[in-house]
C-alpha cells in the first residue's frame, strides 16, 4: 500500500481585467491570450493527476483576489499593472506575464526548481 | 398572471397601444403593470404623469401601475452588485478599471435582460403586487428580437459553457448557472400561448408589412404562437377629400387587403387621429377604436390643436447640400440615425441617388439587420457590393449581422487551426458562441467600410438608435480595453498594436467633420424628436457631433384643405419649430409623398427636395 500521500500542484493564475480569458473578445485575437488559454486546457488534460491549475477574472472572482494575500497586495500597490500574475502552491512565480505552456509544465514536473 | 408584449417598428404607434390595452385591462378588473424596456420611453408622456424606474400607479386609476426600466440605470445596478463590495478593499485604479468594463456593449445587454426575465418569473419588485396581466412596451422590433431570442440562446450558451473552460463574456459560469431556471421559466413562458400574447403594430405600408413578416417569422422560429396583429395610422375615409390624399387612402387599403390575405393572426385596425394621443382622455378614445367598434364604424375626431396662425419653418436645403458634398480626393462618409421606422432608409437612398447623380462614387450600405434597401432601390441587394443600374455612380452592400457572424467565427477558427490542441479549437468554438461575437462581427465589417477610400461618398443607413450607438462607441470601449491590455503587458505606448493605431484612425475619422456626418432622421412627432435629441447628446458623449437634422413625412401644407390634415399640419408645426430650437442645427424637410418612395424615379425627386428647395420636384412626383 502506497503511505506515501502526494499533494497535488495546484497553479493559480490572476488574470488581468478583460472581456473573456479567452483572447476571443476584441477587435483583434490576442495572442497571448489564446496561449495561455491553450497551455492551461492542455495541461489540465495532461496532469490532472498531479496537478490542478485554476483562472480567476478580476469580475467574476473578486473575493479571490481579497483573499490571497500576496496578490491583493501586489494589486494595492501597483494597481491591474501587476496582473496577471501566476501563484503555484500560494507562491507568486511570474507576474506581470503569462508562463508559457513549457514554463508550466516545469512548475509541474520540478516546482522545487522555481525561482 | 398574464403577459402582453408590443412590437413593432418605431413611431408606428406601439406605445399608445400598449397603454390603451393596459388601460382596458385595467377598467376591466384586472390588476395591470405596464413596463416599457424601451431605451427612450415615452410612457410618461401618454400617461401625461412622472413615472421613472419604480412601479409607479396612475393617478385615478384603481387597478393600474406603469414602470419605465431605464436601461442605463438597469446596468448600473447590476454593476453596483458585482463591484460594491469591493469598493472598500480595492485601490481606486483597479475600481476604474472594473467600472470602464462594464461599458461594454454586453454588459448592458446582459443588465437588460436579467431585468425583463425578473418581470416574467416573479423575481421582481412586482411579485409582491400579485398583477393579473403584465404588459411590456418593448422596443423596437430589432432590439425586441434580441431580447426575446437571449432566453433561449442563453440557456444554450450557459449550458455549453458549464461543460467547457467555464469562462464566458458574461461572467463566471456558477453565477450564471443559478439563473439558468430564471432564464428557461422565461422562455416557457414566451412560447405558452395561454400566458403570453405578442401584438405587432404596424402602419399600412410595404415596408411596416415586410419588418412584421420578418420579425413573426422570427418569434415563431422560437417558438411563438399567440400572436396579433394592430393595423395602426389608417387614414379615415371621409377626412380624405383631395386627390392627393384619396391617393394615398387608396395605398393604405391596398396594404389592409394585403395583410388581411398574408396574415393568419388576428388583425384590428386603427384610425389615425387628427393629432397625438396623451392622457387618459386621448387613450379612452383608442380603447373605443380597439375594443368597443368594428373596422366599418364611422371615425370620430379628438379635440384638435388650433389651426389659424403659424409661422412655418423653411428648411435650410442649400446649407445641408454643401455638408453632404464630399471634397475633393477625400472620401466623405454620412450616417443617418434614428429611431427604426422614421425613414432612415427612405433618406440615405435619397442621398445616396441624389450625390450619385451628381457624379460622386456613391456606396449606400446598411447595418440594419431589419433594412429594406433593396424594396427602395428596386433591386436585389445583399452582403457583396453590386451595382444599381438604374444609377451610374451608385453601389449598395448590406451588412448581414449572422452571416458577418459566421464569417467571422469562421475565419477565427480557420487561422487558429494547426495552431492549438483539438480541446482548444473546440473550447474557442464554444466562446464564439456569445453573443459579444454578433456586435464583434458586425463592427468588423463596419470598420471596414469606414476605413474604405473606394468610394467619394459612404452613406450608411444605420440601425435603429441605441444598436448604432452600441456599433459606433465600440472603438471607443475597445480602444480602451486594447490600452489597458498594453498597460498590463507593460508595453509603451508608443508600441500601439496594429489594431489600435487602427481603432484611433477610424476614430479620428468619425470625429473629422470634413470626412465624416452624421445627421438625425425624425418625424415632427413628439416620441421620435425627444428620442433624437437623446440620441444626439449621447454621440456628441462620445466626441460626436451632429451636423444637420432631417424631418421626415411633412405634410404638404398646400395639401392640409380640411380641419383633420390642418390640425395634423398644426401639430407637425409646432414639432418642427422644436426641432428647430432643441437641436439647433440645419434642418431638411422631407415632405410626405402620395405613395411610398420606392423607386429610381421617387428616390431622384425626394433628393431635390430635401438637398435643392425645389417645389417642383415634389408636385411632379405627386
Amino acid at each position: 500500500m502506497d503511505t506515501v500521500i502526494t499533494k497535488k500542484i495546484e497553479i493559480e493564475i490572476f488574470d488581468p481585467p478583460m472581456c473573456c480569458a479567452s483572447g476571443l473578445c476584441g477587435p483583434e485575437l490576442d495572442p497571448e491570450l489564446l496561449a495561455i488559454n491553450d497551455a492551461v486546457i492542455s495541461i489540465k488534460k495532461k496532469y490532472s493527476d498531479i496537478a490542478s491549475i485554476q483562472r480567476y477574472l478580476l469580475t467574476s472572482h473578486s473575493t479571490t483576489f481579497m483573499q490571497t494575500p500576496a496578490v491583493f497586495s501586489k494589486l494595492q500597490q501597483e494597481g491591474t499593472s501587476a496582473l496577471p500574475i501566476t501563484m503555484v502552491n500560494g507562491e507568486i512565480v511570474a507576474e506581470k506575464k503569462y508562463p508559457s505552456k513549457q514554463e508550466l509544465e516545469q512548475l509541474i514536473l520540478s516546482p522545487s526548481e522555481v525561482k | 398572471m398574464n403577459f402582453k408584449f408590443f412590437s413593432g417598428k418605431g413611431g408606428v404607434g406601439k406605445t399608445t397601444m400598449a397603454c390603451a390595452t393596459a388601460l382596458n385591462d385595467s377598467r376591466n378588473g384586472l390588476k395591470t403593470l405596464i413596463i416599457t424596456t424601451d431605451p427612450a420611453s415615452n410612457l410618461a408622456d401618454v400617461f401625461e404623469t412622472e413615472i421613472g424606474h419604480k412601479i409607479t400607479p396612475i393617478a385615478g386609476e384603481n387597478y393600474l401601475w406603469a414602470m419605465e426600466i431605464d436601461p442605463d440605470r438597469a446596468t448600473e445596478e447590476y454593476r453596483e452588485r458585482i463591484i460594491g463590495p469591493m469598493r472598500a478593499m480595492m485601490p481606486e485604479s483597479v475600481i476604474k478599471v472594473l467600472e470602464e468594463q462594464f461599458n461594454s456593449p454586453c454588459t448592458t445587454e446582459i443588465a437588460s435582460f436579467d431585468r425583463f426575465t425578473d418581470f416574467m418569473t416573479g423575481d421582481s419588485a412586482a411579485a409582491e403586487y400579485d398583477f393579473d396581466v403584465i404588459i411590456f412596451d418593448t422596443a423596437p422590433t430589432g432590439h425586441t428580437i434580441r431580447l426575446l431570442e437571449l432566453p433561449v440562446d442563453w440557456s444554450k450558451h450557459i449550458e455549453e459553457s458549464a461543460q467547457g473552460t467555464g469562462n464566458t463574456c458574461i461572467g463566471p459560469v456558477a453565477s450564471i448557472q443559478e439563473n439558468k431556471a430564471k432564464y428557461d421559466k422565461a422562455t416557457a413562458l414566451l412560447t405558452d400561448p395561454q400566458k403570453t400574447t405578442f401584438y405587432f403594430v404596424l402602419q399600412p405600408e410595404e415596408t411596416s408589412i415586410l419588418e412584421t413578416r420578418r420579425s413573426s417569422a422570427e418569434l415563431m422560429e422560437i417558438g411563438v404562437r399567440n400572436i396579433k396583429l394592430i393595423v395602426n395610422g389608417l387614414l379615415p375615409e371621409e377626412v380624405c377629400i383631395n386627390d392627393f390624399f384619396k391617393s394615398r387612402y387608396e395605398m393604405q387599403q391596398r396594404h389592409l387587403s394585403e395583410i388581411h390575405t398574408e396574415f393568419s393572426f388576428p388583425i384590428q385596425a386603427m384610425y389615425l387621429r387628427n393629432r397625438e394621443i396623451k392622457g387618459i382622455t386621448g387613450l379612452e378614445h383608442i380603447i373605443q377604436g380597439l375594443f368597443n367598434e368594428n373596422l366599418t364604424d364611422s371615425f370620430k375626431k379628438l379635440k384638435g390643436l388650433s389651426f389659424d396662425s403659424f409661422e412655418h419653418v423653411t428648411p435650410d436645403s442649400d446649407v445641408i447640400a454643401k455638408l453632404i458634398t464630399p471634397d475633393s480626393g477625400i472620401t466623405k462618409s454620412i450616417f443617418f440615425t434614428g429611431k427604426g421606422g422614421v425613414g432612415k432608409t427612405v433618406v440615405s437612398c435619397a442621398t445616396a441617388v441624389h450625390l450619385s447623380n451628381q457624379g460622386y462614387k456613391t456606396l449606400l450600405l446598411t447595418t440594419d439587420p431589419a433594412s429594406h434597401i433593396g424594396e427602395v432601390l428596386g433591386q436585389h441587394v445583399d452582403e457583396n457590393i453590386e451595382k444599381i443600374h438604374a444609377f451610374d455612380n451608385l453601389f449598395s452592400v448590406i451588412i448581414d449581422q449572422e452571416k458577418a457572424t459566421e464569417e467571422y467565427k469562421a475565419r477565427i477558427l480557420q487561422e487558429s487551426e494547426g495552431k492549438y490542441s483539438d480541446d482548444m479549437l473546440l473550447a474557442m468554438k464554444e466562446e464564439l458562441e456569445s453573443p459579444c461575437t454578433v456586435e464583434m462581427a458586425a463592427f468588423d465589417k463596419f470598420m471596414q467600410y469606414v476605413e474604405s477610400d473606394a468610394y467619394d461618398v459612404v452613406v450608411f443607413d444605420t440601425a435603429p438608435t441605441g444598436h448604432t450607438l452600441r456599433l459606433l462607441e465600440l472603438p471607443f470601449d475597445y480602444s480602451d480595453q486594447v490600452g489597458m491590455m498594453i498597460s498590463t503587458k507593460d508595453k509603451k505606448e508608443t508600441e500601439l498594436p496594429e489594431s489600435g493605431l487602427r481603432l484611433k484612425r477610424i476614430m479620428d475619422r468619425l470625429k473629422d467633420k470634413n470626412q465624416a456626418v452624421f445627421a438625425f432622421v425624425m418625424y415632427p412627432e413628439s416620441t421620435p424628436v425627444v428620442e433624437a435629441y437623446r440620441a444626439m447628446l449621447d454621440l456628441k458623449e462620445a466626441g460626436i457631433p451632429t451636423q444637420f437634422v432631417v424631418a421626415n413625412q411633412v405634410l404638404p401644407p398646400e395639401l392640409c384643405t380640411n380641419e383633420f390634415f390642418m390640425e395634423r399640419r398644426a401639430m407637425q408645426e409646432n414639432y418642427l419649430h422644436e426641432i428647430r430650437s432643441r437641436f439647433n442645427l440645419p434642418v431638411a424637410h422631407l415632405e410626405l409623398f402620395n405613395q411610398e418612395i420606392i423607386g429610381a424615379e421617387k428616390l431622384v425627386a425626394a433628393g431635390n427636395i430635401l438637398y435643392t428647395s425645389d417645389k417642383e420636384a415634389f408636385a411632379a412626383s405627386n
